[in-house]
C-alpha cells in the first residue's frame, strides 16, 4: 500500500496536552504529528508515564487535546465537544481498555448491545443478533446471559472486543489490551486484532510489550510524549 | 424486549438492594412527614369545620343574673335580626371528684334535650336525655371528674344543697371549651334534677344566632342588641359573649398547630430535596466510572442523562408506595389524637387529593429537578477522568486553607496519639468538600429542625410560665357578688395557713368604638396595685404595668389591639361599665391568649367610679407553703371556713392547677411537636446513615488499598466510623446555631397565631444534647455496618469492586 497517496483515517497535527495539578503543569504530549491508514496495525509503545493513554485518549475524543487538530474520518475531533465527540466515537471507533471496563450489571450479551443501542443503530433484534455473532466470533457465546464478573480475565478481555465491534467501526483503539493477561491468553488476544486487520480494519495498539509490539505493521515509541521512534514492521 | 442500556438501569436498581433501599428509606421519609402534614391539616381543617356546622353554632351568647322564663326566649325569637335562639340555665357548681378534691363544675340544664335549636349537644354513650336525678358528662370531662358512665358523684350547687347523681351516660358538646383544657368539666341535668337540688326554674343563658352569622361585625351588633334588650326588660347581663364565625373555641391554638404543621412540613420538603440531591450525587460519584465506559462506547450525554434520571423517577416511585401508605395512616392517627384532644369528630378521614398530588410532585419531579445539578456537572467531567481508575482525586485535597489547617505541622498534638486513624479520618472528611457541603447542609437541616422543635416547647413552657408568674399568691376565690373586702381579708386570715391576702375586683364591660358600636363582653380586672399586691405585673409587651397613681390606666392584651384597629398604646379605650361609658388611656398591652380579653385597671379606682369603694368580689391568698399539698388542704380549710360564716365561693382556682392547666393548653401542640421532632430525627437520621453508607460504599477500593498496606480490620472500620462522627458532630454543631434565627422564626408564627405576640424565646439544652447522642449513635451505625461489609471482603474482591 502506497500510504503517500492514500488520506489517512485518523490524522494528528501538532498535538500538545497538559495537565495542571498541585505540583505544576505536566507536559504529557508535546506536539504530537501522527498519520493512521485504512487497515494499518499501528502499535504504540513506550515506558509508563511517556503518553501512551493520552494519545488513546486525544485520539478517540475521550479527552480534550489542549493544542493542535486531531481528524478522524475526515472529521475535526478536535473541534467536537463530549456530545459529538461520543456520536463520532459509537459511529467510527471501538475502543478497548486494560482493565476491560465492562459493565457490571449488565450480562455478557447486554454489553455488547449497548453501544448498538447508544447509536440507534439496528433494530433490537437485530442487535441481538449481532451481539451473538460477535460473542461467537471472541468464542465465548455460551457465557451470553452471564455476567461479565462470571468470566475470566482472557474472556472479559474477548467480551470487551466484541463490545468495541459491536457498530462495526473502521478503527479499533486498545490501550494495554493484554497488560492484565497470561501470555497464552494475550496471544490469543492479539490474534483476534490480526485477524480484524486482515479484515480490512483498522487497529491502534498501545502495549509495552515488545513482543506484541513486533506483531504490528507499524511501530511507533513515544517517549516525555514526543514521539521518539517509528519503524515498519514486514511480516512473512 | 427492552433495550440494553434499561437493563443496565433496572439492574442496578435491583442489583445493589442496599443502596436502593437507602435511597428510596432516605426519600420515603421526607415524604412520608409531608403526607402525614399536609392529610392531617385538611382532615382537621375539614372536620372542624363539618363538626362545627352540625351544631347549630350560636353567633353569641347572653347572660343573665336573674332567671327569665320561655316568653322571654319567644321576644328574642320574634327579633328580627335573630336567626334562632336557644336559652340554658348555666350553673357553676363543686363536683368531688374520686380521689376526694372538690372541682368547679359548669351544669347546664336544658328544656328538651330533643329539640336543642342552638350549640346542640348530642348523646355520646349511655342514656339520652339525662334520667331524673342523674346527670350526663362531656366526653371530654369524664377524665378530668376521674368518673365513668355508670358512677355516682358527689355533686354541691352555690345553695348549698348536695347531691349524689349517677352518671346517666356521656354527652358531645364541641361548642365549649375542652375539659382538659380548661380543667372545667361540663354536666347536663333537666329541670327536674335542678329542682331536686332546689333550685327555682328559669333560664340564665341565651344562645343567639344572628341572621348572617358569619359576618363578625353584624353578629355582634345582633348579640348587643339582644343584651340591651335584656337590660331593658330588667335584668343584669354579667357577662356577653360574640363567637368567632365558624370557630369553635381553641380555634387559635388549633391553627397554631397547623401552621406549626405547615411550616415544618415545608421544613421536611426542604430536608427531603437535599436528601435527594445527596444520595443522587454519591450515587453519581459511584456511577462515576461507568459514566465513562458508557461515553467512551458511543452513549451522549443525554442518552446517559435519561437513564439516571429514570432511576431517579423509579427511586421516587418506590419511595412514593412506601410513604402514600404510611402517610395517609399516620395522618389518619394524628388527626385522630388531635380530634380528641380538641374534643370534635371527624366526619371524613379521606386523604385528599392533593396530598397525593403534592407527594408525587415532590417524589418525582422534585429528585429529577434537584438531581439535575450533580447530573450535569457529573456528565461534564471527560470520558477519560470518569474512567480513571482508584486516585488521590483531582487535587481536592490539600488545595486550600482548610486542607493545609488540616495538615501536617498543624495537627502535631495529633502525632503521639496511639490512633493515627483519627488524622486520616479528620482529612478525609473534607477529601470531597462538595459530598462535605451537601451531607452538612442537610443533615444541619434535620439538627436544626430538631432542635427547634425542643426550643419551641421549651419557649411554650416559658411562655406559661410568664403568663401565671405575675400572679405572686397561691388561691384565688371568687365570690358569687361583692363583700366588705376588710371583712373577707380578716376572715381569711383568721385561717391556720394563710400568710397574706389581696383583693381585686371584676366586671364585665364592653369597648365602645368610634361609631358607637360595642365590642363584645371585656372582662375588667381590677387589682389593688401597691407594694405589697399579690398581683405583680403580667409579661408586657409594650408600655407599662398600672401603677399606684393611675386614674384611668388601662392595661390590654395585645390580642385585643390586633382585633380592634382604631385602639393603640397611649390611646383612649372608652369602656361601658354599668351602663356608663368611661374613657380609659392605653397604658401597656401584656403576652396573653387571647380566649378572653383581659383588661386590667386600677382598684381604687374603679370602686370609686363605680360606687362600690371598699368592696370586692375576688380575694388572693398567699399560703405560709406554696407546694400543692399544702396549698390544697389550706384552701379546703378556708373554704370551709367561708362557708361556715356565709360568704359564698363560687370558684377556686390554685395555681397551680392553673398553671396545669395553660400547659394543658399546650399539650397537643407540645405533644405534636414531640411527634414531628421524632419523625424528623427520624429523617435525619436515616439521611445521615444514607450518606455515610454511601460515602464508606464508594470507598470501597480505598478500603482495600489500606488493607493492602496492612491495615487490620478494626483499624479500617475505625477510620470510617470517625469520619462519620466527624461529619455528625460538625453537623449538630451547625444545626445548633441555625436552630437559635429558626426557632425564633416558629416562636414568632407560632405565638402570633395562639396569642398575638411570639413566645417567650428558650433554648432547650437537653434537645441538643439529646441530638448530640442521636447524631453521634446514627454516626457510628450508619458508618460501622457498611465498614464492616466492606472489611469482610477479601482485598481482591474490594479492589475490583464497582
Amino acid at each position: 500500500m502506497n500510504l503517500a497517496t492514500v488520506s489517512p483515517l485518523i490524522e494528528l497535527r501538532s498535538v500538545v496536552k497538559v495537565y495542571n495539578s498541585l505540583a505544576g503543569s505536566v507536559t504529557a504530549l508535546s506536539g504530537i504529528d501522527l498519520q493512521i491508514f485504512q487497515g494499518e496495525f499501528l502499535v504504540v509503545t513506550g515506558k509508563s508515564g511517556s503518553g501512551k493513554t493520552t494519545l488513546v485518549n486525544m485520539l478517540t475524543g475521550l479527552d480534550r487535546s489542549s493544542s493542535g487538530e486531531i481528524w478522524v474520518d475526515g472529521e475535526p475531533l478536535h473541534k467536537f465537544g463530549s456530545e459529538k465527540a461520543a456520536k463520532l466515537r459509537g459511529r467510527t471507533m471501538g475502543v478497548v481498555f486494560q482493565t476491560f471496563e465492562l459493565l457490571p450489571t449488565l450480562t455478557v450479551l447486554q454489553n455488547v448491545m449497548l453501544p448498538m443501542d447508544f447509536a440507534w443503530r439496528y433494530s433490537r433484534w437485530e442487535q441481538r443478533k449481532r451481539a451473538m455473532n460477535l460473542l461467537e466470533q471472541v468464542d465465548i457465546a455460551d457465557h451470553a446471559k452471564k455476567l461479565p464478573t462470571a468470566l475470566s480475565g482472557g474472556q472479559q478481555q474477548r467480551l470487551a472486543i466484541a463490545r468495541a465491534m459491536a457498530n462495526d467501526p473502521a478503527i479499533l483503539v486498545a490501550d494495554e489490551p493484554t497488560g492484565s493477561l497470561d501470555s497464552a491468553t494475550a496471544n490469543a488476544v492479539i490474534e483476534i486484532f490480526e485477524g480484524l486487520v486482515q479484515e480490512g480494519r483498522t487497529v491502534f495498539l498501545v502495549t509495552h510489550d515488545k513482543d506484541i509490539a513486533k506483531r504490528g505493521s507499524r511501530v511507533i515509541t513515544l517517549s516525555d510524549g514526543e514521539i521518539v521512534g517509528a519503524k515498519e514492521n514486514v511480516h512473512a | 424486549m427492552l433495550r440494553a442500556r434499561w437493563y443496565k438501569v433496572i439492574n442496578d436498581l435491583f442489583g445493589n438492594k442496599t443502596r436502593t433501599l437507602l435511597i428510596v428509606l432516605s426519600m420515603s421519609v421526607g415524604l412520608f412527614a409531608l403526607g402525614i402534614i399536609l392529610s392531617a391539616r385538611t382532615i382537621l381543617s375539614d372536620g372542624l369545620a363539618e363538626s362545627f356546622a352540625t351544631i347549630h353554632p350560636s353567633s353569641g351568647t347572653v347572660r343573665t343574673t336573674e332567671l327569665f322564663d320561655e316568653d322571654f326566649i319567644q321576644s328574642v325569637r320574634k327579633m328580627e335580626e335573630v336567626q334562632d335562639v336557644d336559652a340554658r340555665r348555666n350553673i357553676s357548681a363543686r363536683v368531688q371528684t374520686a380521689s376526694g378534691e372538690w372541682k368547679n363544675i359548669t351544669i347546664f340544664v336544658v328544656a328538651d334535650y330533643d329539640d336543642i335549636r342552638v350549640n346542640k349537644v348530642a348523646s355520646q354513650s349511655g342514656a339520652w336525655p339525662p334520667p331524673e336525678r342523674e346527670i350526663l358528662i362531656e366526653r371530654a370531662a369524664l377524665s378530668v371528674i376521674e368518673a365513668q358512665v355508670g358512677d355516682v358523684v358527689l355533686v354541691r350547687f352555690p345553695n348549698d344543697v348536695e347531691r349524689r347523681v349517677r352518671i346517666a351516660g356521656s354527652a358531645y358538646d364541641p361548642a365549649q371549651l375542652p375539659a382538659q383544657i380548661d380543667g372545667t368539666p361540663y354536666g347536663y341535668i333537666t329541670f327536674d334534677t335542678l329542682k331536686w337540688f332546689g333550685e327555682p326554674y328559669g333560664f340564665n343563658e341565651l344562645h343567639v344566632i344572628a341572621t348572617h352569622p358569619e359576618n363578625k361585625d353584624w353578629a355582634q351588633q345582633v348579640v348587643n342588641r339582644v343584651k340591651d334588650k335584656a337590660e331593658k326588660s330588667g335584668y343584669t347581663i354579667p357577662m356577653s359573649m360574640t363567637a368567632e364565625p365558624g370557630q369553635l373555641p381553641m380555634d387559635d391554638v388549633l391553627q397554631g398547630i397547623l401552621l406549626l404543621m405547615g411550616l415544618l412540613g415545608v421544613l421536611s420538603l426542604f430536608l427531603s430535596i437535599f436528601l435527594v440531591v445527596n444520595t443522587v450525587s454519591a450515587l453519581l460519584t459511584q456511577q462515576k466510572r461507568q459514566i465513562g465506559v458508557m461515553k467512551a462506547v458511543g452513549g451522549s450525554t443525554l442518552q446517559i442523562l435519561g437513564m439516571y434520571l429514570v432511576m431517579v423517577l423509579a427511586y421516587g416511585v418506590m419511595a412514593l408506595l412506601l410513604a402514600i401508605p404510611f402517610g395517609a395512616y399516620g395522618a389518619r392517627e394524628l388527626s385522630s389524637v388531635l380530634a380528641v384532644f380538641f374534643n370534635f369528630d371527624i366526619y371524613s378521614m379521606d386523604i385528599p387529593q392533593q396530598t397525593y398530588l403534592i407527594q408525587a410532585a415532590v417524589g418525582l419531579i422534585l429528585p429529577v429537578l434537584a438531581s439535575l445539578v450533580p447530573f450535569i456537572s457529573s456528565l461534564r467531567i471527560s470520558a477519560a477522568e470518569a474512567m480513571s481508575s482508584y486516585t488521590m482525586g483531582r487535587g481536592r485535597f490539600g488545595k486550600n486553607w482548610i486542607d493545609q489547617l488540616l495538615s501536617g505541622a498543624n495537627l502535631w498534638f495529633m502525632r503521639n496519639l496511639s490512633i493515627r486513624s483519627i488524622l486520616l479520618s479528620v482529612r478525609n472528611t473534607f477529601r470531597n468538600k462538595g459530598r462535605l457541603t451537601l451531607t452538612l447542609v442537610t443533615l444541619t437541616l434535620g439538627s436544626a429542625t430538631f432542635i427547634s422543635v425542643f426550643n419551641v416547647r421549651a419557649s411554650l413552657t416559658s411562655t406559661v410560665e410568664d403568663m401565671i408568674k405575675w400572679f405572686n399568691c397561691d388561691v384565688m376565690l371568687t365570690f358569687d357578688r361583692t363583700y366588705r373586702a376588710d371583712r373577707v381579708e380578716f376572715d381569711a386570715l383568721s385561717v391556720p395557713g394563710v400568710a397574706q391576702t389581696d383583693v381585686w375586683i371584676q366586671l364585665p364591660t364592653r369597648f365602645v368604638r368610634s361609631d358607637d358600636s360595642e365590642s363584645g363582653m371585656v372582662y375588667m380586672f381590677a387589682p389593688t396595685v401597691h407594694a405589697e399586691s399579690l398581683i405583680v405585673s403580667p409579661t408586657i409587651a409594650e408600655g407599662r404595668w398600672l401603677m399606684p397613681g393611675d386614674d384611668n390606666a388601662v392595661v390590654v392584651p395585645s390580642a385585643f389591639l390586633q382585633d380592634e384597629p382604631e385602639l393603640h398604646l397611649g390611646g383612649d379605650m372608652m369602656l361601658k361599665l354599668d351602663g356608663k361609658k368611661h374613657t380609659f388611656k392605653i397604658v401597656g398591652t401584656y403576652v396573653g391568649m387571647a380566649f378572653l380579653p383581659l383588661v386590667y385597671t386600677n382598684y381604687d379606682y374603679i370602686t370609686q367610679i363605680t360606687n362600690r369603694v371598699g368592696e370586692a368580689d375576688a380575694l388572693m391568698v398567699k399560703m405560709e407553703r406554696h407546694d400543692p399539698a399544702y396549698v390544697d388542704a389550706a384552701t379546703r380549710a378556708l373554704e370551709d371556713h367561708f362557708e361556715r360564716i356565709g360568704v359564698r365561693v363560687s370558684m377556686v382556682s390554685t395555681i397551680n392547677n392553673e398553671r396545669t392547666e395553660a400547659e394543658a393548653s399546650f399539650d397537643a401542640i407540645v405533644a405534636l411537636l414531640l411527634v414531628m421532632a421524632i419523625l424528623l430525627a427520624l429523617v435525619g437520621g436515616l439521611g445521615l446513615m444514607g450518606t455515610m453508607s454511601i460515602n464508606v460504599l464508594e470507598r470501597t477500593r480505598e478500603i482495600g488499598v489500606l488493607r493492602a498496606i496492612g491495615a487490620p480490620n478494626r483499624g479500617v472500620a475505625l477510620v470510617f466510623i470517625l469520619e462519620g462522627v466527624v461529619i455528625g458532630l460538625m453537623s449538630w454543631a451547625m444545626g445548633g446555631l441555625v436552630a437559635i434565627p429558626m426557632s425564633q422564626g416558629l416562636n414568632q408564627a407560632l405565638g402570633q397565631a395562639v396569642m398575638g405576640v411570639p413566645l417567650t424565646y428558650s433554648y432547650s439544652m437537653p434537645g441538643l444534647w439529646l441530638w448530640l447522642f442521636i447524631v453521634v449513635l446514627l454516626s457510628v451505625l450508619a458508618s460501622f455496618i457498611p465498614a464492616r461489609n466492606a472489611s469482610s471482603l477479601t482485598v481482591r474482591e474490594v479492589l475490583a469492586y464497582e
